[in-house]
């Protein structure tokens, strides 16, 4: 009996836990909300319509600050980039995917100063381009996010070489 | 103890004190073990081919080199941010050594590599170039495609963290 008792009690302080951790949303979660919105916004299923993509592609800029420094030199990016031009890019890269699907792994983040978060994470794209091909890759990133009016916002993108030719 | 009430305490078994340490310790077990030393992994991609093949189950044995450093032909697991996503490549040269593709054929300090694993034709040419200061030079065994499509090169040995079990 004595056991129930302390079994009960002890599924009860750790649902309360759950919940309490669940209900406050802390920085890191926001900051982790932030990719979890660029992975939905990037990726495309092959039934998007054009009203879709549309406010897909205008909601990509949203999560981004008014610049943000690219260094992906596989797409050829490197450079500061405004918000409408993150956007645009995106918005044209995804015209050449029938479907594509975006995932974060691993996100480890660090705060170095108020208000800037250091995100390092495992990028994995897969997909098909229009033309039928098959595409699969895998970068680790290195990420500066800024928060500006209570939003943590992409200032930074830095591609990781982990393999060096 | 009757049979039935062997079964019915297998399925439904009392929740005495040693029954959830017992639990608690093989959880704990499990945790650590595929979580840290031996993790589950799938194959996704074909540069392994055909030693690993697309799709296939393994584990990430991380033990060895936790006493040793990766060697010339070792398949190794390197990973990225984290270890939920691996690489899997082959080493196939040191710190130190010269590497360089030439028709398809893999120089090591100007010497060919004989590579019995890799069974499909490659062209690939690539001009010499030194392994750096604690790092290792992997390739996949698949070199049937574009040189710009393969993911290849040198990285640290601090990636490494463990070779698949089979």
């Amino acid at each position: 009996m004595k056991i129930k008792h302390l079994l009960v009690s002890a599924v009860i302080v750790v649902a309360g836990i759950v919940v309490i951790i669940t209900l406050i949303p802390s920085e890191e979660k926001r900051v982790k909300r932030q990719f979890a919105f660029l992975s939905e916004w990037v990726s495309k299923s092959p039934e998007e319509n054009a009203f879709t993509m549309l406010q897909k592609m205008k909601n990509i800029g949203t999560l981004f600050d008014e610049r943000c420094e690219m260094k992906i030199p596989d797409q050829s990016l490197s450079g500061s980039y405004t918000r409408q031009e993150v956007s645009t890019y995106a918005g044209s890269a995804r015209s050449y995917v029938s479907q594509l699907d975006l995932k974060f792994y691993d996100l480890r983040i660090i705060f170095p100063e108020k208000e800037i978060a250091k995100v390092d994470v495992t990028a994995r794209i897969t997909g098909r381009s229009t033309a039928g091909e098959q595409m699969d890759e895998t970068r680790e990133l290195e990420c500066v996010l800024r928060k500006l009016d209570k939003q943590w916002l992409f200032s930074q993108i830095e591609v990781i070489e982990v393999l060096k030719k | 103890m009757t049979i039935h009430n062997r079964i019915r305490q297998f399925f439904f078994p009392s929740l005495t004190r040693r029954f959830l340490i017992r639990v608690f310790l093989v959880g704990l077990f499990a945790y650590l073990f595929f979580g840290h030393l031996c993790i589950p992994f799938t194959i996704q991609g074909i540069s392994m081919e055909p030693t690993y093949h697309n799709r296939g189950v393994n584990f990430c044995w991380r033990v060895p080199y936790l006493f040793s450093q990766p060697k010339r032909f070792d398949v190794v697991a390197i990973r990225l941010a984290g270890s939920r996503v691996m690489l899997l490549k082959r080493v196939v040269a040191s710190e130190g050594d010269q590497v360089e593709f030439r028709e398809g054929r893999l120089l090591v300090d100007g010497e060919e590599l004989e590579e019995p694993y890799v069974r499909y034709p490659c062209s690939w040419n690539l001009s010499p170039r030194r392994v750096e200061k604690d790092c290792v030079y992997v390739v996949g065994d698949n070199r049937n495609m574009p040189i710009e499509n393969h993911h290849f090169g040198q990285t640290s040995k601090r990636r490494i963290i463990g070779v698949p079990l089979w």
